[in-house]
């Protein structure tokens, strides 16, 4: 039910002595080869065993416990997405590179972004911005964020900027969330399936796991779609973890969701807020993809749009510049919560947090120009997502593929089960490994904790000669004839990357 | 509600008329909702507690314990808004916490008991008035912890003194900025080599840091730490600030309550970086001002000293994990000799210890006859795969609202679990680029950069050691860093941190930050550090900070003299 670490940090570790310790140092400057070896040897540890010091290997004798658990996590997650980086795809340079479907930016405006970051208000430098500052960001930023907030979420009254934290990212916040709301061990209710580096964020410093809400994709019962997320299940979920002794604090939606492209319609967000208040769960609203809504007809409701909160100190909102601005480099987050004291608690965080003065000056003259954003930014990116889109999900149904996706995010969500002669995660795996032999990097199920294998994420927000190369690739995979000879080579046959967006 | 205590000391209201403003309304207000917060308490106590067993009784008890929530959750608000408002006149403090005692309510029952005039009435439960039912405790915790640390600090960024806008606001010389170069910077930083937008600066980055920065890193710290082989940007690791990376640290070296040993007096960020997240504790090894056989000169850090801490601290059951030096040291300003660095590194590797070095003022060594030798400029190091090397931008350039620290390390597991952390401590790709071109420019740091800088804080530190002679204070004196540590002993009476503690009060209530010995785990009271890289039309020209600083000092002796006087009518 989690994937996060069964037992505490304090565990007694596999016992290394002084002596134990300086041997195993001394084995330490070994080659690359020989640490792509060791790693096809270390098969991916289930899961469920992450925290259990035995399984993080012994081979680190200078890490403490939760150092070597750390220490995973980047191992791990961080292969996939390096073996994609060796191996770049560039039209000139490297045409026979990896193409990435893989990872969730928007990559289709850079030049109306670049051309904003360069204009001339853009470039101030004075002291204040080069010095020590409010941690929870500048108070002219702050008041920008409320305002766009107010403004894009259609929020019945003004934000108010004291309820604005700014921080580098919606990771940062989903690890100073997690700390300050839950003691190490507690948990978040998730459904699945979900952008999963969640569980990473929430676990390095917080040490808090996630339970799980199953969703299928059979429409069955009460459900009128697809991985709908209803009331019931969630009950079930909660009442699963509080049978396993597992303390439950609070409930992450994602909305628009990742990977499903979906969005709530208020009527469920009010359902499941009113269920959180029933149990006096805290409940994060992820909406970093709220202004990458591209069908017209999706009715997208920001959760600060509703008119009365069920329980407004216990709901707390998240928004980014990375999705919505396609600027993931930027390191931009924002916390919007009425709670002060869980405001002022992430802010006590935000040392470790920060984000540059200078930065910080940009996004605030970014935020401000909502000429610029609704006249120029927002209908071009809305145009070029949607093309991108409708180019991707033509391929899929002349393929007859099946999937999801109304209209929302950078992704398609797309049903591969009937590849998979017997339906297993090992199988969703090796299928994965295909594509990547064949060089195009996706996203597969187990990734977002999905239930059933076979599930793959497609990211479409991609320049039109990259998608189609990539498309071509999954083409030629899906009809047995890779150009890349089968044969797996160790380098390739490495985990894949999805923790991140 | 387990933070709630039930003693409640209410603030006394003796200092009203001292304050440089009217914020009385404020303190009275406050003291009134202490009392009703109190009161509320023993109420609800009293109806909880005589709870029965059967269900009605429960389901009552369960119903008074709601109200109890929504009362005191109430309460707490009010007693924040009126906390804002109250410490911007500063009349509410909240104790800075001492590392044995948070809260240490002695303070405020000694004043009161002496009948002296409490400079600052103690709120030690005005803590738990931060908090909220809807925190972890952890969560409690930090935010309680931030809060008493910072307040001050906070009060002084609502309150800038500005020569012309705000004469009355607070002067900070509390707070560790080089703000001498500030034009320098700015001028830097506005040249068109700083602006790129290109699409890689706009993606998600390598973890670790952009590729071209850490290449930088690598180069500059080659050059100026002087290292004898070119340093390997896979060895380092970016961060958003010194902070960050010491966090990283800590977590990836140590298990939760697992220590370090800190030579003390020691920068207290380090306490805070340590507790907020990865919960580590910092012995400190007690440095002493006295010059002895052993000591042959103030504050002076041996391998006896040492080891007899490690010892003590492993007779108590804890588990040492690792040593952490600053170099150029914070606060004593002190340079450690390649030959003592050796002998400490060579102990930590007798003992199997980390040793973490923070080199953060490495380039703001003012006096052109001292050489700062890094440790990265050994030819060997006794054990390079526990020695991790920390510097950052913040101090030696004075940027510390870059958010920028680095982290060197030969250990490649070490480098590979900081790295994990990249995605919550990343810096952006433009302030990447940006500190790439600052470091890139080795001619405009050695030709113009450095010069100026050291040539302006050694100025600035000979007026201001020049006025501490005048006042006869006895001070630290070193050349490196943007601190001096000087020694206020004589100013209290009897010489405690309880009198040290109020005498930066006494700072306070006259708009004046000062950092107080006891936040740098300081074994003596009275010790103080001053911060005087300042602009010196700020330090000099106005003549606020040290007349500020007179002023106080002359009225702490008054007040000497009057209780002096007040205890021999006694007697």
């Amino acid at each position: 039910m989690f994937t996060l670490p069964q037992k505490d940090f304090r565990a007694p570790t596999t016992c290394l002595g002084p002596a134990c310790m300086q041997d195993l140092g001394s084995s330490h400057g070994e080659d690359l080869e020989g640490e792509c070896s060791r790693k096809l040897d270390q098969k991916l540890p289930e899961l469920r065993g992450v925290g259990d010091p035995a399984m993080i290997s012994s081979d680190t004798s200078y890490l403490s416990s939760r150092g070597r658990m750390i220490k995973w996590f980047w191992d791990s997650a961080e292969e996939g997405y390096r073996t994609y980086h060796m191996d770049e795809y560039d039209e000139d340079k490297n045409p026979s590179g990896i193409i990435n479907l893989g990872t969730s930016e928007n990559k289709l405006c850079f030049d109306l972004l670049s051309w904003r970051l360069s204009q001339s208000d853009m470039q101030r430098v004075e002291p204040s911005l080069l010095q020590y500052a409010d941690w929870r960001g500048h108070l002219f930023l702050r008041e920008e964020v409320a305002k766009f907030l107010s403004f894009y979420c259609k929020s019945p009254v003004p934000l108010r900027p004291e309820n604005v934290v700014v921080l580098n990212g919606g990771a940062s916040l989903f690890s100073a969330l997690a700390t300050v709301l839950c003691e190490a061990g507690e948990a978040f209710l998730i459904p699945t399936p979900y952008y999963g580096a969640i569980t990473q964020h929430v676990c390095l410093y917080g040490n808090i796991r996630l339970a799980y809400v199953y969703l299928d994709s059979e429409v069955t019962g009460l459900d009128t779609c697809p991985f709908q997320l209803t009331v019931e299940k969630l009950e079930m979920a909660l009442r699963e973890a509080h049978s396993e002794g597992v303390k439950v604090k609070g409930l992450i939606l994602i909305s628009p969701q990742n990977p499903l492209g979906d969005v709530y319609s208020p009527e469920e967000l009010q359902e499941y807020l009113v269920f959180a208040k029933r149990h006096r769960l805290h409940v994060i609203v992820d909406e970093v993809y709220m202004l990458s809504v591209f069908e017209k007809s999706v009715g997208y409701r920001s959760v600060l749009s509703l008119e009365r909160l069920p329980d407004p100190q216990r709901t707390h909102v998240m928004w980014a510049t990375s999705k919505d601005f396609g600027m993931s480099g930027l390191r931009f987050g924002t916390l919007y919560t009425e709670n002060q004291d869980v405001a002022t608690a992430v802010a006590s965080l935000c040392r470790y947090h920060g984000l540059s003065g200078l930065v910080q000056y940009q996004m605030a003259q970014l935020l401000r120009d909502r000429d610029w954003i609704n006249q120029v930014y927002l209908p071009e990116n809305h145009a070029r997502l949607k093309a991108a889109h409708t180019y991707v999900s033509e391929e899929l149904r002349a393929l007859g593929i099946p999937f999801l996706s109304r209209g929302a995010g950078f992704f398609i969500w797309v049903d591969l089960r009937k590849y998979l002669p017997k339906g297993t995660f090992e199988e969703e795996m090796l299928l994965w490994r295909r594509f990547l032999d064949n060089k195009v990097l996706l996203s597969f199920g187990k990734a977002f904790e999905c239930k059933e294998p076979g599930w793959f994420r497609f990211v479409f927000s991609d320049q039109a000669h990259r998608l189609c190369l990539g498309m071509q690739r999954v083409r030629q995979v899906l009809a047995g004839k890779s150009q890349v000879a089968e044969d797996p080579r160790p380098s390739q046959s490495q985990e894949p990357s999805d923790q991140r967006r | 509600m387990s933070h709630r205590s039930d003693t409640l000391p209410v603030p006394s209201g003796q200092r009203r008329g001292r304050v440089p403003r009217d914020h009385s309304i404020y303190t009275q207000l406050l003291e009134i909702t202490l009392h009703l917060q109190q009161a509320m308490t023993e109420h609800f106590v009293q109806l909880t507690s005589r709870q029965g067993l059967s269900l009605e009784e429960r389901r009552h008890t369960e119903a008074i314990c709601e109200h109890e929530a929504l009362l005191s959750r109430l309460i707490c608000r009010m007693i924040n808004l009126l906390q804002s408002g109250a410490t911007s006149g500063l009349e509410l403090q909240v104790p800075l916490p001492s590392e044995d005692s948070r809260g240490d309510v002695r303070y405020g029952q000694r004043a009161q008991l002496s009948g002296q005039p409490d400079p600052v009435p103690q709120l030690s439960d005005c803590e738990a008035a931060f908090v909220s039912h809807d925190l972890s405790n952890r969560g409690i915790d930090i935010s309680v912890f931030y809060q008493s640390s910072f307040q001050d600090y906070n009060a002084y960024q609502k309150d800038k003194y500005h020569k012309d806008k705000n004469t009355l606001g607070f002067i900070n010389l509390g707070t560790s900025e080089n703000k001498l170069c500030m034009d320098l910077m700015t001028e830097r930083l506005q040249e068109s080599d700083m602006n790129c937008t290109e699409d890689t600066l706009l993606q998600y980055p390598d973890w670790r840091g952009q590729p071209f920065l850490r290449e930088e890193v690598a180069r500059f710290l080659t050059y100026y730490c002087r290292a004898p082989t070119r340093l390997d940007p896979e060895n380092v690791v970016v961060l958003n600030g010194c902070c960050s990376v010491f966090s990283a640290l800590a977590m990836v070296l140590c298990d939760p309550g697992e220590a370090f040993l800190v030579p003390a007096p020691f920068y207290g960020g380090f306490a805070f970086s340590s507790r907020l997240y990865a919960k580590v504790e910092l012995i400190p090894v007690h440095l002493e001002s006295e010059v002895t056989v052993t000591n042959t000169h103030p504050f002076q850090l041996t391998v006896d000293k040492l080891e007899e801490a490690l010892l003590e601290a492993r007779l108590e059951g804890k588990k040492v994990r690792g040593l952490v030096l600053i170099n150029p040291q914070n606060p004593l300003g002190d340079i450690y000799s390649p030959e003592s660095l050796m002998k400490y590194l060579e102990f930590a590797k007798r003992y199997n210890l980390h040793v973490i070095i923070d080199e953060i003022y490495m380039l703001s060594v003012f006096d052109e006859s001292i050489t700062f030798h890094s440790v990265l400029s050994m030819k060997s190091l006794p054990d390079s795969n526990r020695t991790h090397v920390i510097w950052g931008t913040s101090k030696d350039f004075g940027i510390s609202g870059f958010r920028f620290g680095a982290l060197y390390t030969h250990n490649k597991e070490v480098a590979s679990a900081v790295s994990a952390f990249g995605y919550l401590h990343s810096i952006s790709g433009i302030t990447q680029h940006k500190l790439c071109q600052l470091l890139q420019n080795t001619e405009w740091i050695d030709k113009v950069y450095v010069p100026t800088n050291c040539y302006r804080l050694r100025e600035a530190h000979k007026y201001i050691t020049a006025e501490l002679k005048a006042l006869e204070i006895p001070f630290h004196n070193r050349s490196s860093g943007l601190y001096v540590w000087i020694n206020l002993k004589k100013y209290l009476d009897p010489c405690t941190f309880e009198e040290e503690w109020l005498l930066y009060c006494r700072f306070l209530d006259n708009k004046l930050l000062l950092s107080r010995g006891k936040t740098y785990m300081c074994k003596e009271p009275g010790w103080f550090r001053l911060i005087f890289a300042d602009e010196l039309p700020r330090l000099k020209l106005d003549e606020w900070n040290m007349r500020r600083f007179c002023d106080v000092l002359q009225e702490q002796k008054e007040a000497l003299i009057v209780k002096q006087l007040e205890d021999a009518m006694r007697e």
